[in-house]
């Protein structure tokens, strides 16, 4: 079976006065349908500007240098406007992290969900009143109907964050982009949106992109994992597979810096140094300065390692575990 | 371990401000009265010295109001602050600090630095105006404490933006430490930072508390930071302390419902054979304008009762380290 998305040497590019920043480098990964993918990364490690380049998302001076993206075998790169335009939002959706910027203010959110739904040829005003309170029921909003005529201001963050959601599956897309959709939100309101989150997928068969900078929250809905660093992706496979035995430094260095393994009080393993500025990438690893294995080797690029569904780039990768 | 620091039945209360056609509007009775949130409402809380406390709970709760009034920042509307047996803060209309031996670090080190000021002059500022240090000897006061935060010493001719968030983080720290403070308060100082930068800040931390005998408030929304870093823990909830006692026995054993909620709903990193991650609380987090009578977690709560609705329960001792403000807490 052919996968639902695919993205094949993945690059992103901003023109800035300090030269060419490649945000994104040759990313290359696959969805498939109704299932869940989580690209961690620090910022700047370009797991946004992934997720924009999706989309089609990306303005100047930003332009996709190179690559494939294929959603249900049609190419998205390089696609005329109008037709992206029919896309998004019916095959291929996204949920940003805040919830005000999506909503327009001055509309109450029956009328949003009503745009959305002409947007893909929605034409009877009462079927598309069934879809919209269809959907804000799926999100956990209670008593939908009496709600479609509330303003985003009447909402808490939490459910506004809902709302967002609502309107991005209104055209059941196969696929929705979520960047940090939970990062604004209070630990509660985030465990209500992530066991949401996971049932969709799994009763309505909705694939899902979660991009976020926390671990925690990644191993806790996605199956498999992308980490990402300096726009590139330095290690791939099934989440807990990668997080329990990581053979990348790079993603033992991050589990080694959380709180949560480490004895209260003692000095955590810190990975030091900081991310590297993209404008000046050298041609080698770009975690290498910072890499208690690093040796000459690093200077050149790694390629990809590849055993059973684990890959990663590294020249000196952390042995695996029998 | 003596008290450092003592709140004694510490509230605050924000209203609008009422103009005066609102005021008279109030007096005739054509108008309600601004709407008043109670953010802190009767705390009594103390902070042994060298004792690190770590102060949770989620956005709205009062964690960073009570973190203000305990740094003289905001003046408590009722009750008193007092650092060492005296006020933080004078009394009066428009009280002001009294102390320097409090200092406070902020979420955001983009906002707490002003981008026209040189980073020397920025942590100078400080020790120069209370005599601390004489303004000759300045330089080296300076490259001293950027130094002690693991910074080179020619930061200090430096504007903020050449930074990146942790080194500003640094130079914040590097600033409230200036000031030679006792009580250092902590509002969410990691939690702007990434993962691997954020491990930086928490290690430096743990040194400086160490090597400078530095009593903590630490604020934060993130356990894990908290059970790392605190040897004492306080769950707030709209207002309220609902659970206080060692960080470690809380977070193993709470005994207020609130506090188990708020742990089982956070994500934890689920490695191989791990299941069920987390688990959300029920319900959404009650306005603050108008919170429930009695507990304000009764609404939320599989344990409330008719006397939760009735009565709200007092941060009542249990055993000698710990304390719950609960009518049915959960037993061990």
């Amino acid at each position: 079976m052919s996968p639902l998305l695919e993205a094949r040497g993945l690059t992103t590019v901003f023109e800035t006065r300090a030269g060419l920043l490649p945000a994104v480098r040759d990313v290359s990964f696959t969805v498939a349908a109704g299932e869940i993918v989580g690209l961690v990364g620090e910022s700047g490690s370009g797991k946004s500007v992934t997720g924009f380049s999706l989309l089609g998302l990306i303005d100047p001076p930003g332009r996709i240098a190179a690559g494939s993206v294929r959603l249900d075998g049609e190419e998205l790169i390089g696609l005329e406007q109008g037709r992206l335009r029919a896309l998004r939002g019916r095959s291929i959706a996204m949920v940003f992290q805040d919830p005000s910027t999506t909503l327009n203010p001055l509309l109450t959110i029956g009328a949003q969900m009503r745009l959305a739904l002409e947007a893909h040829g929605g034409r009877d005003a009462s079927a598309m009143r069934a879809r919209a309170i269809e959907t804000l029921s799926q999100v956990g909003i209670a008593d939908p109907a009496a709600r479609l005529g509330a303003y985003p201001h009447q909402f808490s963050g939490g459910m506004r964050q809902r709302v967002a959601i609502a309107i991005a599956l209104l055209n059941r897309p196969k696929l929705i982009v979520c960047d940090e959709p939970t990062t604004a939100l209070d630990v509660s309101i985030q465990a209500q949106i992530l066991s949401e989150m996971r049932d969709l997928a799994r009763n309505i068969g909705t694939a899902m992109i979660w991009i976020s900078h926390d671990l925690a929250v990644v191993s806790s809905i996605a199956s498999r994992i992308l980490v990402m660093y300096a726009g590139r992706v330095l290690e791939t496979g099934p989440t807990r597979d990668v997080l329990s035995a990581p053979r990348h430094p790079y993603t033992q260095g991050l589990l080694d810096s959380l709180p949560a393994h480490a004895t209260p009080g003692t000095a955590l393993r810190q990975i030091p140094g900081s991310t590297p500025s993209l404008v000046d990438i050298g041609p080698g690893c770009a975690f290498a300065p910072r890499c208690a294995r690093a040796s000459e080797a690093c200077a050149s690029d790694p390629a990809e390692s590849v055993a059973g569904n684990r890959r990663w780039r590294c020249h000196h990768p952390i042995a695996a575990v029998a | 371990m003596s008290e450092l620091v003592r709140l004694e039945k510490v509230s605050r209360r924000f209203a609008q401000p009422a103009g005066l056609t609102r005021r008279l509007a109030v007096a005739a009775g054509l108008s309600q009265p601004p709407s008043v949130v109670r953010a802190v409402s009767d705390v009594d809380l103390t902070i042994r010295a060298g004792e690190a406390l770590g102060l949770v709970g989620e956005s709205g709760c009062g964690k960073s109001t009570l973190g203000r009034i305990i740094a003289g920042i905001l003046p408590p509307s009722e009750g008193r602050a007092m650092l060492d047996g005296a006020r933080v803060m004078g009394e009066g209309r428009r009280p002001v600090k009294t102390t320097t031996r409090v200092q406070m670090i902020f979420q955001d080190p983009f906002a707490s630095l002003d981008p026209r000021w040189k980073i020397g002059a920025a942590i100078s500022e400080g020790p120069i105006a209370h005599g601390l240090v004489a303004p000759s000897e300045a330089r080296a006061f300076v490259v001293g404490w950027l130094q002690a935060v693991g910074l080179p010493p020619d930061v200090a001719d430096r504007y903020p933006h050449q930074f990146s968030g942790g080194q500003r983080q640094r130079v914040a720290i590097a600033r409230a430490l200036a000031m030679k403070p006792d009580v250092l308060v902590c509002d969410e100082p990691v939690a702007s930072l990434d993962v691997s930068i954020q491990a930086q800040i928490i290690n430096l931390f743990l040194t400086l508390r160490r090597e400078l005998d530095l009593t903590l408030l630490f604020i934060s929304h993130d356990l894990g930071v908290v059970r790392h870093v605190c040897d004492r823990i306080a769950i707030m909830y709209l207002g309220r302390i609902v659970e206080m006692g060692p960080t470690q026995v809380v977070m193993s054993a709470p005994l207020h419902p609130y506090a188990r909620a708020l742990l089982d709903s956070i994500p934890r990193l689920a490695l191989e054979g791990d299941e069920a991650a987390f688990r959300p609380i029920a319900g959404e987090l009650p306005s603050p304008l108008a919170p429930p009578p009695g507990c304000h977690f009764h609404v939320r709560c599989r344990r409330a009762a008719e006397s939760c609705i009735r009565q709200s329960p007092l941060l009542t001792p249990r055993g000698p380290s710990r304390s719950v403000a609960c009518h049915f807490p959960i037993e061990e």
